[in-house]
């Protein structure tokens, strides 16, 4: 019953293309995050920079269904994806039902073509932590295209348009009234937007789009086009194609792509950084101190909360600014 | 449905593959590297259709890689031959979530 979970043998096999291999190297990425840093010794420069596509959305919406017709058409035009389908864990269970591989049984035989679910383990935006080292071993993999699917877009930090180059957000007839999509934030996050299931209607969300899109101030020059889809039936597919390789060569000519490439690794970098710093203070901080602290404030030392804070680091040897 | 809910209510993931065939159920289990195949059955061709994934299974050189469960409306007499080609457990109508559940549990530690 043992798989082998071997890392030498798994990238030997890697990089003669081998799909299970890929699947065991994802799920070591995942599972035991530990392992990462050897895995990744292994290659030490990428021959392959894979262009890569946020589809978000709320759920519902058809993603999966349009990632699907999506994918159909890239594969006949030769391309290989990589593709990530991120569900939310239940924070109650941990538990987690990852559905969307339902939706892409057109496509999932392909030899172009890797679908992986993952359960988003409670990390906040719609991703999930090993999302990013994916990325990088589709990447290593020689993928063209990467297309990473989850829900919701917000304004956390760590939504999907950090990591993407294109990020499309699609909204569906019935979605709702203007003032709605903008206490979204959605009309500052898409590079597209897509209304689906154009069958049941949704030309009125498309003009306030379209009215919103013309007063939002455009600083990279691209004004983001409005598609109307049937994922179903592939109505409108072509053109969301066409559009999202008219934002690809938006960005290589006007240079943005570099800056959405650093980017990508940008904000990977902060979270390591936060996390390693978070190392650091639980080591210079016990427990015993917060409690102390918290103890304190029920006794009626509320106002004192910055200063007690703050002379945790009295013995701490560099500066620490009080409003830091 | 219902196990599928029941499994993620006791802290799993699940990947629901809805109506697939053979061929799309092996490769759905190689790429999302599971622990646990699941095979529920309500046509009567649960004989043929196990044998066609367990060979396929042999052929990509990983059947004993996964715990392989079948379920659905199984009789009783076609356990032991479902047992025969690799199934780890059969489970027929009436079958307790919770069960499953410890199986898998039982059956998957590392």
């Amino acid at each position: 019953m043992k798989r082998n979970y071997d890392i030498d043998v798994l990238i030997e096999k890697f990089k003669k293309k081998d799909k299970i291999a890929l699947a065991r190297l994802i799920t070591l990425v995942e599972n035991n995050p530990e392992t990462t840093t050897n895995i990744f010794n292994n290659f030490d420069s990428s021959e392959n920079d894979s262009y890569i596509i946020g589809i978000t959305g709320s759920p519902g919406v058809g993603k999966s269904t349009l990632v699907n017709a999506l994918s159909k058409i890239l594969l006949e035009n030769g391309k290989s994806i990589g593709i990530i389908s991120v569900d939310p864990t239940s924070p109650f269970t941990g538990g987690a039902f990852l559905g969307d591989r339902v939706r892409m049984t057109d496509i999932s035989l392909h030899s172009n073509i890797f679908i992986r679910s993952l359960a988003s383990r409670g990390y906040k935006g719609g991703i999930s932590r090993a999302v990013f080292d994916i990325t990088l071993l589709y990447e290593a993999f020689g993928m063209d295209l990467i297309i990473i699917e989850t829900v919701g877009v917000g304004q956390s930090e760590f939504d999907i348009y950090n990591l993407a180059y294109t990020t499309v957000v699609i909204m569906v007839p019935g979605y709702g009234d203007s003032i709605q999509i903008q206490k979204a934030g959605i009309i500052e996050v898409g590079d597209i937007y897509v209304v689906n299931k154009k069958d049941l209607g949704g030309e009125d969300i498309v003009v306030q789009m379209e009215m919103m899109l013309d007063d939002a101030t455009v600083q990279s020059g691209w004004r983001a086009p409005v598609v109307m889809t049937n994922s179903i039936t592939g109505e409108g597919v072509d053109t969301l194609i066409e559009k999202i390789m008219d934002h690809k060569e938006h960005l290589e000519l006007s240079e943005l792509l570099k800056e959405k490439k650093k980017h990508r690794f940008a904000y990977k970098i902060e979270e390591l950084l936060s996390s390693k710093i978070g190392k650091v203070l639980e080591s210079l901080i016990s427990e015993d101190d917060l409690n102390k602290i918290s103890n304190s404030v029920l006794q009626g030392k509320k106002f004192k909360i910055y200063d007690m804070v703050h002379d945790l680091f009295s013995n701490v040897k560099f500066e620490m600014k009080k409003s830091d | 449905m219902v196990v599928s809910r029941g499994l993620r209510d006791a802290g799993m993931e699940v990947i629901f593959g809805g109506f697939q065939n053979v061929e799309q159920i092996v490769e759905s289990a190689i790429s999302e590297d599971v622990d646990v195949i699941g095979l529920s059955m309500h046509s009567g061709a649960h004989l043929v259709y196990t044998e066609r994934v367990i060979n396929l299974l042999k052929e990509k050189g990983v059947k004993d890689h996964f715990l392989i469960l079948v379920g659905g409306v199984i009789p009783v007499m076609d356990f032991p031959t479902l047992k025969k080609m690799g199934v780890a457990n059969v489970y027929g109508p009436g079958t307790v979530v919770a069960d499953v559940v410890n199986f898998i549990v039982e059956n998957t530690k590392k």
